[in-house]
Formats: structure tokens, C-alpha cells, sequence
């Protein structure tokens, strides 16, 4: 019969609309978001609220669009210290190769994504400022510290000492 | 000078009427179109978004009142106008109760579908005046429609008034009180069902409502014919559009559905709420509209100009003749 | 081309009551010019850049003859972002970032073509779980694709009510990709080398829900639009794509099966874990308008099909091969193709030994396919243009790169 297509059709809207809305009364109800999310860039912090960041620049070669810019200042002692860590969220494509590229976990992809922001100048912000550097030895604990190629050659155990005394 | 003084309220009433029922009815389509669509419609303003017209009205009347380069004035600024008020004039002949209307008229169908008829003319105008060739399209394609609709709406409700044996629109409903055998009511959309669907089918044309509303395929033509319009211009347009699904849907409630009658509700308790009876029919048949609205497609326009000159004008021309056959053969004194 | 092996038909796609290879639709009668004194002139309408439908900003130059198209003109240009010039500019392992931006409707396919392209540079394995994962992010996002796909088509054609029952389907899938990959959209997720990580529990959870209700809910989509004679009045017959053109226009994916040839990227030349994986390739007629819908539809049931044998059969293993931070592939030049939703991606990529390539190149699908547009559009009702273009599936993204 011509028109039962028709019917059918409008069957399945009036069965769809009996099922209800299924959408979220955003901003009154938000989703969760799921753990791997990635939103904006956000520094992290060690247990005594220390910036984990020992400025070693990875995550700047890493980002494909140059968002990231590092401004640190060495002291005489070999510690460095972060003037300024900007980040341009007005130009993140979220793509997380920067928090991939880190080696100390000092930065990684929060789940802020409201980021609207009225003025322009608002979207280029400071990661960090002016805050000590960690120093990169303390953030690696697992890492083998590699041989200094100008230092001897470690010593070799001492299992000749450890037979001299079990033939003693 | 009392004729006119006497005449003045219910024209008010016929105003007030359209004015509301825009207002309605444009909640009404977003929140069924929304629930259609899996969604909720406007919430915000007001509880359960209530208020939201009248935000868009008075948001409507406070806009800009633009008037493109190159178009041509007068009709610019008359078209509205034309679309406008036959859809006020439409509202004169519908019987909300016994003795309930605007005025009584002895040729009421005649004059609700030869006023109906006018809108098109307004449509193009509209486009045609507008200086943009999207509007024009969608003008040129309104007249195509519109007017080739007109015949079978017209030969598809004459079998009723063969039946009946008057155009006054209380007698249509008058005829259909009561029911047969005790259960089925004497509606005629049971007695004529094929009068039932070529009209329904010539009134979403006459409409301009999907399937058909090819002038104003959005996603083709933007606004059709009325893209060039803003504020209260485009407003009168809009609720004209909404006005007119009223009268056709009255029209439909009237002529085949028993207008304010309910079948088993005895005289006493029917007369005052007929009304309300007759509103709620009415709106049903809206709901109706937008149901399909939200579901069906468009039609291309060669398509619907086969199935308006080829298909419905052959069919309602038969059913017609068969129609008149039946009642000669079955009444031959005549139906009263 | 590769050999051409026999396909498995697995519904009849055969349209009945098609046209002849004639490219004009019945009831229109032409009236020829000058009749009765009739003086006509054509009128030259732009359709977009900025326009509800045309999915992305293409600009279609039509000369009409009251509503019948006589010619249309395509320009693009609109939505170019240098995405073949950056890639110059960029690391190996950063390409995928550009190639989910051509198309961004199917990123995972497109970055999975810049992978293999490096991947076959570098002479790397990728471990098989990786290659599972692959396919089935693939699979997912061809369901994704396809359903943006059939929402816009219902809207260009006027049904406003599938596209948000289409957009529930995709709600679904791009929350299972979000779970794995980190976003919606611009996943970052195929590497050289591998993938970016793991299913999690979540993740798989998600999908088997999916799998549970996506075979009904095709059947009710189908039923919805396909089924409405409104629809299949409007759609049978228009814009016949025959063999032959469809073969000169260099067109891959469903437009090219539902001409009748049957070449799937998939199939003939296997790639991830394809090989393994028990499909149907679906194949039409006449190549009109119907048939493509139809191709499209039964190819959301087959990757449906996949993802059902993707989850059952994830191997154990490393996700990600042994590669170096900086990749440096030795001199050379290859290109390496996939299928994704719109026909077959493919990335020319040359290097020079150092670690950002010579020369990128993006083989976008929907290119061809908008340029056979100006070959069916004429002929047909300006309501037929819009919906043509609706129907050979073109994401503006990847034409202009």
C-alpha cells in the first residue's frame, strides 16, 4: 500500500519522542568526563605544592604549533628558576604530545574545558612564574643515574672479597 | 453607527483570538518538535520555557526595520499586509458552540476558502518585490503550489456539502450529531474518508507546511519568499503561517470531525464546554501537522504538481460524482 | 588497478523502476526556447559558501532555467589551511595531528593513513593489538562518519527527525572514543609504530551496550528514511553515476561501489587487521542516488559486524612498537592508502633522511567526489542539486586541506 513507509515513519517519531530527551541541561547538569580526557594544559605539583617542572624544555620541542614558551634563569649553583612559563590556550589543539613528551610528569592534560574568556589577551596565560625549577635529579628516583664518560669506570663489585671470605 | 459598535467585539475577539493562538502555537511547535527530536525545546525562559514567545515577540518588535536596496516599495511593504489579513478574515465563519461565533454566514466554507485563497497572491508579492533571487524562487514556487492546491481542497469538502445540503458551517455541524447504531459517531470522516485525505493533503499544501513546503525549504532557500523580511513584517508573515494552520485545522474539525460536538456527552453538559471541545479538536489536528512536520521529507516540485494535477484533481472529481451518485440513489428528496 | 574479484551481494541493491543512462528525471518537459515568442533567460544563483547545507563551506554556481539546473560550477578554496605545507614543517609522529583536521568527521582513518605511510618508511612491525585496536577505532569511526552522513542527507532532503535519532547513534560511539582516545574529535591517536593506548574496561563496556541496540536502531533509521516513499521518490533514479564516469573521476569508497565496481581498499589490499577480520563489501546497480544510500547503510551493519569481532578477538601485547622519540626515516617516497568513510585516503609522503618530510601529499576523496558533481548535477531540479551534493558525502575539510 503507498503511504505505509509514511505511517511507519511516523510510528517511529511518535515511539521516539514517548522515550524522552536525552539530553543534558548543560550548564545546570554536566557530564563527567572520562579519565583519559584532554582539555587544557595544567602544571603538577609534589606533595609539598612544588611545581614538579625542572624546565628541561621537552614539552617545548615536542608541541607541533610552538604554543609553549619557557623563560628560566640559571643560578650559580645550577638551579633554575622559571620567569615564566606561557601557554597559549587560544591556539591548543589539545593534541597532549607535550604531556607525552615530559619525562618528569610535570604537566599534564586537566579536564578544564570551559575556556571562554571575553578578552583576547586572557588566552595567552603563565603555566608558571617565577617559581624555583625542581632540580631534575630528585624527580627521577627510578631512572639509572647514566655513567660520566670523564669519571672512571665504577668498581667492580667486591666478590673476590666475598670468596676470599668464603674460602677463609 | 450601532451595526459597527455591535460588530466591533467580536472582530476584537477574532484579533485577540489570532494573537493568542500565535503565541500558543509557536510554544506548541518548538516543544513538539523538540520532543519529536529527542530534545526538550525552550526551557529557559519562564517555567518550562512558557514565556518564551512573548520574549520573541517583543524581541521581534524591537528589531531593526530593514527595507533592502531595490525593492519595490509599496509592494515591500504591502505584502505582509495581503498575507495578513485574510488569515484575520478567516476566523469569521468557524463555529466554536451553537452560538458561538463571529458572525453567522449562510456560504461560511465558501467564504473561509475564497478569503484562504488570497494568501498566495501576499506570498507573491513578497517574493517578488523582495530584490533577492532566493526569495523569488521560493514565491514563484508558493504560486505554483498554493494555487493549484485550491482545486481539490475545494472539490474534496463538496461531497459534505452535497450530504448536508448547505455551505453554513453550524449545519455541517449540526448534521453530524448523534451516532449510528449506537456506537459509531456520524462524523464524516468515517463516511467520506477519501474527501478526509485529499483534503488533508491539499490543506499541508495550502499551508506550506512539510511535506510541502518547498518556498521555504530551509534547506535550500533559507526563508524562501519571506528571507528579505525582519521584525514585525516578518512577524505578521509568521503568524499569519500559524493562524492559517488553525483555521485549516478548524476547518478539518468542523467538516469532518463534528466540530463541537462529542457523540456520547449529553446536550446539557455539551453546551457550555463546546468551545473548549471545539479548541481541543482543533489543536489535536495541530499537533497533527507537526507530527508530520517533524517526520516526512519534502516533496520535490515537479512531484507535487503531478500529485496535485495529476492524482487529486481525477480522484476528488470521481469520488465526487460517485458521492453524488450514492446520495441520489439513497436520498432521492433530498439529505436534510 | 587490482584484480577485481566477485563480491558478496548481501542484500539486493538492484533499483527497480531506475532511468536509462538520460540524466533527466520524468516530468520535466523542456520547453524550447523562443516558443511562442517566449523570450527566457537563465539566472545564475550562488549556492553558499554560506549556506544551511552544504556541508562545510563549498560554493556551487548555478545557472538555472526556472528550476532546472543547466550548469553549476564548483568552487572550493574556502576552508584551505596550508595542511600540505605544515606537514613539511612537522615531525613524523606529529602528522597525524594535521590529517585529523582534513577530514575531521573520520580522524582516525586519515591519521592511520599518515602511520602507515611512515611506518612503511621506517620498515617498522606494529604489534598485532595494535593493529586490532586500529581497526576496530576504525570501524567505530566509520559508524561515526556514517551516521553524519545520513543526518545531513535526511536534513538536505527535508526530514529534520533522523538527524538527532542519527546524532544519539554517534553520542554513543564518540563517547566510547573519548574514553580511549581523549577526545571526541581530533583523536591523536594512531602513531607510528602503534596506538596511543589501550581499550579500557570502560570503554569496551560502552561498546557492548552499543553492539546490543545498533542493529535495531539501523533497522529503525532505514525504516525511518529509507522506507518513506517521499524519500525514495525523490532520491530513486537521480544523479546516475555510470561506470565509466565513475572510473575517469578517480572516485573510491561507496560512490564507487554503488556504480557497480567493486574495489574496497579493505579487501583488496588489506591493511591493519583486516586481513583477519570476516566482511561483506556491499554493492549497488545503477549508481544513483538510492544506491549509494543503501551502500552506506549496509556498511554501517558490516562495521557493526567488525566491531562485534574486534572486541571478541583483541590479542594480548604491546600497543606500541619500539620506536624512536625522533623518528629520521632513511631518503625515499611512498604512499600508503586506507578506506575510510569517503572513499580512499591516501598519503604520498617523500623524505629526506631528516625528521620532517620533503613532501606531503593528502589523497582527499571528497575531491573527486565533488568534482563528479558537476557532471550529475545538471539536468536535475535545484531541490536535486542540494541533495546530490548530500549524497556522494563530502567533508569541505579534506577538499580544501
Amino acid at each position: 500500500m503507498w503511504g505505509k513507509g509514511i505511517i511507519t515513519g511516523m510510528r517511529i517519531t511518535m515511539r521516539n519522542m514517548l522515550r524522552g530527551p536525552i539530553t543534558v541541561k548543560y550548564p545546570y547538569e554536566k557530564l563527567e568526563l572520562p579519565e583519559r580526557a584532554r582539555w587544557a594544559v595544567a602544571p603538577t605539583y609534589d606533595e609539598e605544592g612544588r611545581p614538579k617542572c625542572t624546565a628541561c624544555m621537552a614539552c617545548i620541542r615536542a608541541c607541533p604549533d610552538h604554543i609553549l614558551d619557557l623563560e628560566v634563569t640559571t643560578r650559580e649553583d645550577k638551579s633554575k628558576h622559571i620567569e615564566h612559563y606561557s601557554y597559549e590556550i587560544g591556539a591548543c589543539m589539545m593534541c597532549g604530545l607535550c604531556v607525552e613528551a615530559c619525562p618528569f610528569d610535570a604537566i599534564e592534560m586537566s579536564h578544564d574545558y570551559e575556556l571562554a574568556r571575553i578578552d583576547p589577551a586572557e588566552l595567552t596565560y603563565a603555566l608558571l612564574a617565577h617559581v624555583d625549577a625542581a632540580p631534575a635529579k630528585r624527580a627521577r628516583p627510578a631512572a639509572e643515574p647514566k655513567p660520566d664518560p670523564a669519571e672512571p669506570a665504577p668498581a667492580v663489585p667486591a666478590e673476590p672479597a666475598g670468596e676470599e671470605a668464603a674460602d677463609e | 453607527m450601532s451595526a459597527v459598535l455591535s460588530a466591533t467585539p467580536p472582530v476584537l475577539a477574532a484579533i485577540g483570538l489570532m494573537l493568542v493562538n500565535g503565541v500558543v502555537l509557536i510554544y506548541m511547535l518548538r516543544k513538539v518538535l523538540g520532543h519529536l527530536h529527542l530534545r526538550l525545546g525552550p526551557m529557559h525562559v519562564g517555567p518550562k520555557g512558557i514565556v518564551q514567545t512573548t520574549a520573541d515577540v517583543l524581541k521581534l518588535l524591537s528589531k531593526e526595520d530593514i527595507k533592502p536596496n531595490g525593492v519595490d516599495r509599496w509592494m515591500y511593504v504591502l505584502a505582509p499586509v495581503i498575507v495578513f489579513v485574510p488569515s484575520l478574515m478567516a476566523y469569521a465563519a468557524l463555529p466554536f458552540s451553537e452560538t458561538l461565533r463571529i458572525t453567522r454566514l449562510d456560504t461560511g466554507l465558501l467564504y473561509t476558502f475564497a478569503v484562504l485563497s488570497l494568501v498566495p497572491l501576499g506570498v507573491i508579492m513578497a517574493g517578488w518585490s523582495s530584490a533577492n533571487k532566493y526569495a523569488l524562487i521560493g514565491a514563484l514556487r508558493a504560486a505554483a503550489q498554493q494555487v493549484a492546491y485550491e482545486v481539490p481542497l475545494l472539490l474534496s469538502v463538496l461531497p459534505v456539502v452535497m450530504i448536508v445540503g448547505s455551505l453554513d458551517l453550524g449545519e455541517i455541524v449540526a448534521f453530524q450529531t448523534g451516532v449510528w447504531m449506537g456506537v459509531v459517531p456520524r462524523w464524516f470522516v468515517l463516511l467520506l474518508l477519501p474527501s478526509f485525505v485529499i483534503f488533508m493533503i491539499s490543506a499541508l499544501c495550502e499551508l506550506n507546511q512539510t511535506p510541502f513546503d518547498m518556498s521555504e525549504a530551509e534547506s535550500e532557500l533559507v526563508s524562501g519568499f519571506a528571507t528579505e523580511y525582519s521584525s514585525m513584517k516578518f512577524g505578521l508573515i509568521f503568524l499569519s503561517e500559524f493562524s492559517n494552520s488553525f483555521v485549516i485545522s478548524a476547518l478539518a474539525v468542523t467538516l469532518f470531525f463534528g466540530g463541537w460536538t462529542l457523540p456520547f456527552v449529553p446536550e446539557s453538559i455539551l453546551v457550555p464546554i463546546a468551545p473548549i471541545v471545539f479548541v481541543t479538536k482543533t489543536y489535536i489536528g495541530i499537533f497533527v501537522f507537526m507530527w508530520i512536520r517533524g517526520t516526512l521529507p519534502r516533496v520535490r516540485i515537479d512531484h507535487l504538481m503531478n500529485l496535485g494535477w495529476k492524482w487529486l484533481i481525477p480522484t476528488s472529481l470521481a469520488w465526487l460524482m460517485l458521492v453524488g451518485v450514492v446520495v441520489k440513489l439513497v436520498a432521492p428528496g433530498g439529505v436534510g | 588497478m587490482t584484480d577485481l574479484r566477485d563480491t558478496v551481494l548481501t542484500h539486493a541493491l538492484q533499483a527497480e523502476g531506475t532511468f536509462g543512462p538520460g540524466k533527466a528525471p520524468a516530468g520535466i518537459k523542456r520547453i524550447p526556447k523562443g516558443v511562442d515568442g517566449l523570450a527566457t533567460e537563465h539566472l545564475v544563483v550562488n549556492i553558499g559558501p554560506q549556506h544551511p547545507s552544504t556541508h562545510g563551506v563549498l560554493r556551487l554556481v548555478a545557472e538555472l532555467d526556472g528550476e532546472e539546473v543547466v550548469n553549476v560550477e564548483v568552487a572550493v578554496g574556502y576552508l584551505h589551511r596550508g595542511i600540505e605545507k605544515l606537514g613539511e614543517h612537522r615531525r613524523y609522529h606529529q602528522l597525524g595531528t594535521l590529517m585529523d583536521r582534513g577530514d575531521y568527521v573520520s580522524g582516525i582513518h586519515c591519521e592511520l593513513a599518515a602511520a602507515l605511510a611512515t611506518e612503511q618508511l621506517l620498515d617498522v612491525e606494529v604489534p598485532p593489538k595494535a593493529q586490532w585496536l586500529r581497526s576496530l577505532m576504525g570501524e567505530i569511526n566509520r559508524i561515526a562518519s556514517h551516521m553524519v552522513w545520513f543526518g545531513t542527507f535526511g536534513l538536505d532532503i527535508g526530514a529534520m527527525g533522523q538527524f538527532l535519532y542519527a546524532m544519539r547513534e554517534r553520542e554513543a560511539l564518540v563517547d566510547v572514543l573519548e574514553s580511549v582516545t581523549g577526545q571526541r574529535m581530533m583523536f591523536n591517536y594512531v602513531r607510528p609504530g602503534g596506538v596511543l593506548d589501550d581499550i579500557t574496561p570502560d570503554a569496551e563496556q560502552k561498546l557492548r551496550t552499543f553492539m546490543r541496540t545498533i542493529d535495531a536502531y539501523i533497522d529503525e533509521h532505514h525504516a525511518l528514511l529509507g522506507g518513506n516513499e517521499i524519500f525514495q521518490k525523490r532520491v530513486r533514479g537521480v544523479g546516475i553515476i555510470d561506470r565509466d564516469t565513475a572510473l575517469s573521476f578517480a572516485l573510491t569508497g561507496a560512490n564507487l561501489r554503488a556504480s557497480g565496481i567493486p574495489y574496497d581498499v579493505r579487501r583488496d589490499k588489506p591493511y591493519s587487521a583486516y586481513g583477519e577480520l570476516d566482511f561483506d563489501v556491499p554493492l549497488g546497480a545503477t549508481g544513483d542516488a538510492w544506491d549509494r544510500y543503501l551502500v552506506r547503510m549496509e556498511e554501517m551493519r558490516q562495521a557493526a559486524r567488525m566491531i562485534g569481532q574486534c572486541i571478541d578477538g583483541l590479542p594480548e601485547g604491546d600497543v606500541m612498537a619500539k620506536v624512536p622519540k625522533v623518528l629520521r626515516p632513511p631518503a625515499g617516497e611512498v604512499y600508503a592508502c586506507v578506506e575510510s568513510p569517503r572513499g580512499e585516503v591516501g598519503v604520498h609522503l617523500v623524505s629526506d633522511g631528516s625528521d620532517t618530510p620533503y613532501r606531503f601529499h593528502y589523497r582527499a576523496p571528497s575531491l573527486f567526489a565533488m568534482q563528479v558533481l558537476e557532471e550529475i548535477i545538471p539536468g536535475n531540479l535545484l531541490a536535486d542539486a542540494i541533495m546530490l551534493v548530500g549524497s556522494v558525502d563530502i567533508v569541505l575539510g579534506e577538499i580544501d586541506r
